[in-house]
């Protein structure tokens, strides 16, 4: 048992340091490691990673919440858009088979490979649109001085569509679908980049544990295979956070971007073969 | 009257940045706690029903649908895999809790609009499980 144990402890470890070193989560890391490396089921690795994403969101939230980098409010009103595509995702993925998930997967990490080398500029809106307005979507971000700049909220009803749609994602393929929402909120929504990937962060609780809790009550998480993971993942994810501050994001996205694209062409070759 | 929902708001926003901060720590900690102790004893007492497990899980040859009373009353009585059980169920139950939280705080401040969003996630979280049994 302890080989076992220890193995799963350290592919969990490593998704999840990789995760945060990345921006991009333990669950588009863990999905193809424990299905790769462990040979475990599409659908046992799904109800694993999304238990997992439950508890990396967790556990990276409390500083951007803390720190205020976080909207709470506008997190609170796509969470009624992530959550309805995430509860339909995870009853979908009982019943599509598991050869169109292996491929929806391989695309999503060619997303999220896309999403990491794009340029990032953030485009502020001083005046948002009135039903953000009037849901009082608004906040501040320090500017390169550290003078507050405000900024509103347009589009709210096209993102929302894009959050049905990456919820849908993440119940189906155990990913927060934390690429998805951070260019929801950054490309329709004018959002500031950082803000936006504090938000997302925090969704991603909402939006994984909807998932989850489809898996668990239905009975397909494996406890033998969950625990070790959601343990080995929120670790790594910490540590992959306390390293991110002093490592060359850069180099490192770059690198990351290479593993994304190889694990999309070896996930989508195994779902074409039947492996 | 727009002072006044400025006010209002950033009371909330204030309470909101001081407790889901703690809330999600305590319920993660606790989880952490719970399912590090399963897996102590099942490396301690049931090694051989874990490897089943994890064999079983490579076959997809498995469900784990154990009534969650029955599940809490074995996790109480120092079961590994109940309290792993459990240990999973409590982490998931993280954002329930979170946005439970944001619920009450909104009927308390009277902020309607935000009441109706917490309430749409809370009802599609127990949807879900709900949806989970049946399928």
């Amino acid at each position: 048992m302890l080989e076992i144990l220890g193995g799963l402890l350290a592919l969990a470890f490593g998704a999840g340091m990789v995760g945060a070193l990345s921006g991009l989560g333990g669950g588009v890391f863990i999905v193809p490691a424990l299905m790769i490396v462990a040979h475990m089921p599409m659908a046992v690795a799904v109800g694993a990673s999304l238990v997992s994403v439950v508890a990396t969101s967790a556990g990276a939230s409390v500083a951007f919440v803390r720190d205020g980098w976080t909207n709470l409010k506008l997190a609170m009103v796509l969470e009624c858009a992530t959550v309805t595509g995430a509860v339909a995702g995870a009853v979908l993925a009982g019943l599509i088979p598991a050869v169109v998930l292996e491929i929806l997967f391989a695309l999503m990490m060619l997303q999220s490979a896309f999403f990491s080398v794009r340029k990032q500029d953030d485009e502020l809106i001083a005046h948002g649109d009135s039903i953000a307005r009037r849901l009082d979507l608004v906040g501040e971000v320090p500017d390169q001085t550290g003078k507050p700049v405000h900024y509103e909220i347009v589009n709210l009803i096209s993102g929302s569509s894009l959050m049905v749609v990456a919820g849908l994602m993440s119940g189906m393929l155990g990913i927060g679908s934390g690429a998805l929402k951070v260019m929801a909120m950054d490309y329709f929504m004018h959002v500031p980049l950082k803000v936006s990937s504090a938000t997302s962060n925090f969704m991603i609780g909402v939006t994984a544990g909807a998932g989850a809790l489809v898996f668990l009550a239905r009975g397909d998480v494996s406890t033998a295979v969950a625990a070790p993971v959601a343990l080995g993942v929120t670790i790594g994810a910490l540590v992959g956070s306390r390293i991110l501050p002093n490592a060359n994001v850069r180099i490192l996205r770059m690198i990351f971007v290479v593993i994304l694209v190889l694990i999309a062409i070896e996930m989508g070759w195994r779902a074409l073969n039947g492996i | 009257m727009e002072e006044l929902t400025l006010d209002k708001s950033s009371d909330e926003d204030r309470i909101l940045r001081i407790w889901t901060p703690i809330l999600l720590r305590t319920i993660l900690i606790a989880a952490s706690i719970i399912l590090l102790t399963g897996l102590f004893l099942m490396l301690t007492s049931a090694p051989g029903f874990y490897v089943e497990r994890y064999h079983a899980a490579q076959q997809a040859n498995f469900v784990e649908r154990e009534p969650f009373i029955t599940m809490i009353w074995m996790a109480a009585h120092g079961y590994p895999h109940a309290l792993l059980t459990v240990g999973l169920f409590v982490l998931t139950l993280v954002p329930l809790a979170r946005v439970a939280f944001c619920f009450l705080l909104f009927i308390k401040k009277s902020d309607y609009a935000y009441v109706g969003f917490t309430a749409y996630v809370l009802v599609g979280l127990i949807v879900g499980v709900l949806l989970g049994r049946i399928g």
